[in-house]
């Protein structure tokens, strides 16, 4: 995983999932277009066949470059203002967690917010939802975890941050010693 | 809940009216009728009503409270990856681009039909295939556009229908609000 210090490109990304978009909705109204009256029986027809399925290997590349730039957004929504390579390395773990724990989109972002040590209050605030919608967020976060609280919580990630080293070219060692 | 007023009268009457014209030459107009023609203009005129207004008009009409920026489109896309609720008063970055999209789309709809009630134009292919092929597009971008709202009214609870009828947008006390 790449460090913050490395300049990520959301935008360049999304341009591209623009521009490959667009030219799937080209090729799939293409393939509609073929199929015309016969329905799915054009498929029979070798040339349609292939091009159905070369609409289709583009619309799931679609779906997973966007799950990618998901992803490398919310990792620089965490990650703004902090460009310090132990920063980076904290917010690896983090991740490495949160997915292994199956947190959702939400509850990464409750759960970053937590871990910084912020209030329930501020974190609704900052999010734009209810303090209860919050306080039922950090549930499933430490139900998810088998943790206790935010104690524990933080005690789980800074145990793996002291077992990782902190080089940037380096990919992170999770296991124990 | 806080009452914003936001949209002027002239946005609303566009916004219906532009989309009740639309609705009647795509799906209910015989495609060669007088009729036809006529919604097409009135379509044309409301357009480049709107365009002026986008100068001349209240804060919220106009197009450079609501030009969107790459800044902009990528902190919406931020908040919708972390699920973070989030409510813009004007336009959202995307919902602008999707407002520039129709606004071009359909003056260019305007266009190649106008061309082909002319002398020069007239029984050219080009222009009636491209007038066909931005009105697939435009019908695109508006099932787009009515989703998009649908999702950003439930993600928000900013009934966003409701605020284009009545002009006031209606916002939750916990959701933030985006200038």
């Amino acid at each position: 995983m790449s460090l913050p210090s490395k300049t990520d490109k959301p935008q360049a990304l999304i341009a591209l999932i623009a521009v490959q978009s667009l030219c799937a909705a080209f090729f799939l109204w293409d393939v509609v277009d073929d199929l015309g009256p016969n329905g799915l029986r054009a498929l029979a027809n070798l040339h349609i066949a292939i091009e159905a399925l070369a609409a289709l290997a583009l619309v799931s590349a679609i779906v997973y470059e966007t799950r990618a730039l998901m992803a490398l957004l919310r990792r620089k929504a965490h990650l703004e203002n902090q460009v310090s390579i132990a920063a980076g390395a904290f917010h690896d773990i983090m991740l490495d967690h949160f997915q292994t724990w199956g947190l959702t989109a939400a509850e990464q972002d409750v759960a970053g917010f937590t871990i910084k040590g912020l209030s329930i209050a501020e974190i609704a605030d900052l999010r734009g939802s209810a303090e209860g919608t919050v306080k039922s967020q950090l549930n499933a976060i430490y139900r998810k975890a088998g943790v206790p609280g935010r104690g524990a919580l933080l005690g789980l990630l800074v145990d793996d941050l002291m077992n990782a080293p902190l080089t940037p070219e380096k990919p992170l060692q999770k296991e124990a010693p | 809940m806080t009452d914003h007023k936001i949209w002027d009268p002239f946005v609303r009457a566009f916004h219906w009216s532009v989309a009740a014209g639309f609705l009647a030459n795509a799906l209910l107009t015989e495609d060669d009728s007088k009729l036809h023609e006529w919604v097409g203009y009135a379509v044309l005129i409301l357009l480049g009503l709107r365009i002026l207004w986008g100068f001349i008009g209240p804060k919220s009409a106009r197009f450079s409270s609501f030009w969107p920026t790459r800044t902009g489109v990528t902190e919406q896309l931020s908040d919708l990856a972390t699920r973070r609720r989030k409510a813009h008063l004007g336009h959202t970055p995307l919902g602008a681009l999707m407002i520039f999209n129709l606004l071009l789309s359909l003056l260019a709809i305007g266009l190649t039909g106008w061309m082909m009630t002319t002398n020069t134009f007239w029984g050219v292919d080009w222009v009636e295939e491209a007038h066909e092929a931005l009105v697939i597009w435009a019908e695109i971008s508006v099932v787009l556009h009515v989703a998009a709202v649908i999702w950003e009214s439930w993600r928000t609870g900013v009934n966003l229908p409701q605020a284009m009828v009545t002009g006031t947008k209606r916002v939750p006390d916990d959701v933030k609000l985006v200038p």
